[in-house]
């Protein structure tokens, strides 16, 4: 670690991004995670752009200081919201369990986070709404696969129950803190570091991260 | 458990100038084809709102402004990013009224009770900075004063 023995070492400071298809709950896990609650569906509304909390915990010994980005799921924000992948740390990808849909369009999601991040970056697939077991569409088994080809972590987590929440974000956290050049202060290694590849953004009309490899992607400047 | 207040994450942080640029050459090339999409407009507006500098600001306001009224479907994004540019144009009162909107629509959107919130902070800390420049004054003009009393006195 980076700072000297002597003074309690600084917090180690870790981005997190959510993404995944709307209303599959990204914004319910992270309410949950960060303040124990959940709201009902008809009083949740969806995220406009993109919501942001800090959240402080312990890993493996360690402090580390959580920024989590909450990005709106509905394509319209799309363009927009590929700018927060930057400096990115972890990844933590969301699907529906009882909406086969959200989970058809995880290739989607991967193949822009290819766009956008060093492929060192963490992820962790998450099926949420396992409280609503009766109308399940995805089944575990084909999830859990899915996950391992895509070199992901797995979890299915309720919002709602609570059930899997702390699970999911303590195990990419976890991960993270055994990569430390994803974290430890060398500058270039984090998302977006040298992953300027040029072209349209898949469902996007204008690629925000076209010319911006001089961002250095700073691992703890998040 | 510790963990902050949800907070405007849009209200703090720029884009570069570069991504600024993609979404300006974007915008500036549809307006001279004669056709500029909503989806093009609304992000060039969000890029120029996210912009430290007041002139952005002032144009983002002005195309979101333009955006509410033509297009009903994206009233509660551009109201969320109305409040949030005259906010950080320490248009409070203008701010409050956009976001007042919004939370009559969607009364427990989270975004906006954070938005509320900044917007309150931001309206305490201007009255703090009325009231040291008023004492500021205050106190000046008492040592003038006790100056000249002086002074008149001495002769």
């Amino acid at each position: 670690m980076a700072p000297a023995a002597t003074k309690p070492p600084a917090p180690i400071n870790c981005k997190l991004l959510l993404i995944g298809n709307s209303s599959v709950g990204k914004s319910s896990l992270l309410l949950r995670f960060s303040d124990e609650q959940w709201l009902p569906e008809d009083e949740s509304s969806a995220t406009i752009g993109v919501d942001f909390r800090v959240h402080k915990m312990e890993v493996k010994g360690k402090k580390v200081k959580l920024s989590i980005w909450d990005t709106a799921g509905q394509e319209r924000f799309r363009t927009i919201t590929s700018s927060y992948y930057r400096g990115a740390q972890g990844i933590i990808l969301v699907y529906d369990v009882s909406n086969r849909d959200s989970f058809d369009a995880l290739p989607r999601w991967y193949s822009e986070l290819e766009t956008y991040v060093s492929d060192k970056v963490v992820k962790i697939l998450v099926g949420n709404k396992v409280d609503k077991e009766f109308s399940r569409q995805v089944p575990t088994s084909e999830a859990q696969d899915f996950a391992k080809r895509m070199n992901s972590l797995f979890v299915e987590a309720s919002a709602k129950t609570s059930v899997g929440v702390k699970e999911a974000f303590t195990e990419v956290v976890e991960q993270i803190m055994d990569i430390p050049e994803l974290w430890d202060s060398a500058p270039g290694v984090g998302a977006g570091a040298g992953k300027s590849s040029s072209g349209q953004m898949p469902g996007g009309n204008v690629n925000l991260n076209e010319e911006n490899n001089e961002e250095g992607g700073g691992g703890c400047s998040c | 458990m510790a963990s902050d207040l949800p907070y405007a994450a849009d209200a703090e942080v720029s884009l570069s100038y570069d991504e600024l640029e993609v979404l300006r050459l974007q915008y500036q090339k549809e307006l001279a084809q004669g056709y500029v999409t909503v989806q093009t407009k609304f992000n060039y507006a969000w890029g120029l709102i996210k912009a430290p500098l007041r002139a952005h600001q002032v144009e983002g306001v002005r195309l979101l402004q333009e955006l509410y009224r033509a297009e009903p479907t994206r009233r509660r994004e551009c109201l969320y990013y109305l409040a949030l540019g005259h906010y950080k144009m320490g248009n409070f009162e203008e701010a409050k009224k956009f976001n007042a909107l919004l939370m009559e629509k969607e009364p427990t959107n989270m975004q906006a009770i954070s938005l509320a919130q900044l917007i309150d902070k931001g309206v305490t800390r201007e009255g703090y900075i009325g009231m040291a420049l008023v004492g500021g004054a205050a106190a000046i003009g008492t040592l003038l004063v006790a100056g000249l009393i002086r002074r008149a006195t001495r002769k």
